[in-house]
């Protein structure tokens, strides 16, 4: 495809999942942290919905070689850095859909999110220029690489490689892992609703702003 | 215009938004954001620092600034998408915090997002709608940072609402 065919494909897509993020008012941030905080679950089910259908989805093509998989080698600069996005993300109430998202909508603080995600990027790469850690994709092997704390490169294609079975066979076991964290959450729903139901309606009513917040 | 007017259920718009991806994944690859931030920070400092950018070799070696790396649009898409959904449900207004807490923690929480999408070279999205559903190493490492992230991170916001 033509670099214009991509970026015209990109932003149509991107538009599209503007459109019903604001309307749906989903947010990555607020599916791990309603649920940690608020014991809310709204978000949160919203996501697993979204990784079931992606992991059968992605896991079918990837089992006949189709899609463009991310090719990269993963190693501990991937927990460090999505444990410092984890918490940064929740000090700024949105992750980089809804910094997108809610600017949209006119929020000044989601601009200023943004603005200062760009200048940590830059002071990053001032740092990378001295360290040259995590190693650049041009010397990646996707072979274990320990002094750069490099694992090397896996997924559901290079296991079905490795073992000869199906790809999707793999996507559909983590897909059923998937749906029994769904299920065990739509158990804490009823169990949580059973406690509320006796108590009196402005509890109900603190719960509807909590959710309306997210 | 009543329709608009409506909260859109998350799971069926988050069901459409994954079957696009899957179109997305087969013809340039998954939904991804932070490629597309670090591609513009690139080109806002190539537009500031011109040729004084070559002097720093990150933007030589693993980003170099190019206007047609499709990840951008993605961004912009999102941008515009969000603007057009909040006109027609009139949802549009400048909002701005009121605390200086919040600005606080908006540029402190900003500075780590960037930091870690370059650390880690995924960020949310790729986490869970892209590496995760792929089966790559890489999206349970990053999984496993982010939940424990967003632990920390629920613990710090909460002691700052209660003060």
């Amino acid at each position: 495809m033509s670099v214009v065919g991509q970026c015209l494909a990109a932003f149509i897509f991107g538009s599209i999942v503007g459109f019903l993020v604001q309307r749906s008012r989903f947010c990555n941030t607020a599916a791990l942290r309603d649920a940690m905080l608020f014991k809310t679950y709204r978000n949160t089910k919203a996501l697993l919905v979204t990784m079931m259908i992606l992991t059968v989805g992605f896991t079918t093509f990837m089992t006949f070689g189709d899609g463009h998989p991310l090719q990269f080698d993963v190693g501990i600069n991937q927990v460090i850095g999505l444990f410092l996005f984890g918490i940064g993300m929740v000090l700024a109430g949105a992750c980089t859909v809804s910094t997108w998202v809610k600017a949209g909508e006119g929020n000044v603080g989601a601009i200023w999110a943004l603005l200062f995600t760009f200048i940590g990027m830059f002071l990053f790469s001032l740092v990378w220029s001295y360290t040259y850690w995590p190693p650049a994709s041009a010397t990646m092997t996707g072979e274990p690489n320990l002094t750069g704390l490099q694992f090397g490169f896996a997924n559901a294609a290079t296991l079905q490689e490795k073992t000869g079975i199906p790809a999707l066979f793999f996507g559909l076991v983590q897909t059923a892992v998937l749906y029994a964290i769904y299920q065990a959450i739509l158990r804490k729903e009823r169990r949580i609703a059973e406690q509320r139901a006796p108590a009196s309606k402005s509890v109900l009513e603190t719960h509807i702003v909590v959710e309306s917040k997210s | 215009m009543e329709f608009f007017k409506k909260t859109f259920d998350p799971v069926i718009s988050l069901a459409i938004i994954s079957v696009l991806n899957i179109f997305l994944f087969l013809t340039v690859g998954a939904w991804t954001v932070g490629g597309g931030e670090t591609m513009m920070t690139g080109l806002i400092a190539e537009f500031f620092l011109g040729d004084e950018l070559a002097r720093i070799p990150f933007w030589d070696l693993v980003f170099k600034p190019d206007a047609g790396y499709w990840k951008i649009y993605i961004s912009l898409g999102m941008l515009f998408g969000a603007l057009i959904g909040a006109l027609l449900s009139k949802e549009f207004y400048w909002r701005v915090p009121k605390h200086l807490s919040e600005w606080v923690m908006i540029t402190i929480g900003g500075l780590l997002m960037g930091v870690g999408i370059r650390l880690a070279f995924v960020c949310n999205v790729s986490t869970f709608f892209g590496l995760t559903p792929q089966m790559n190493l890489g999206g349970y490492l990053s999984m496993t940072g982010i939940i424990a992230g967003a632990w920390v991170g629920s613990i710090i916001y909460k002691k700052v609402l209660e003060s």
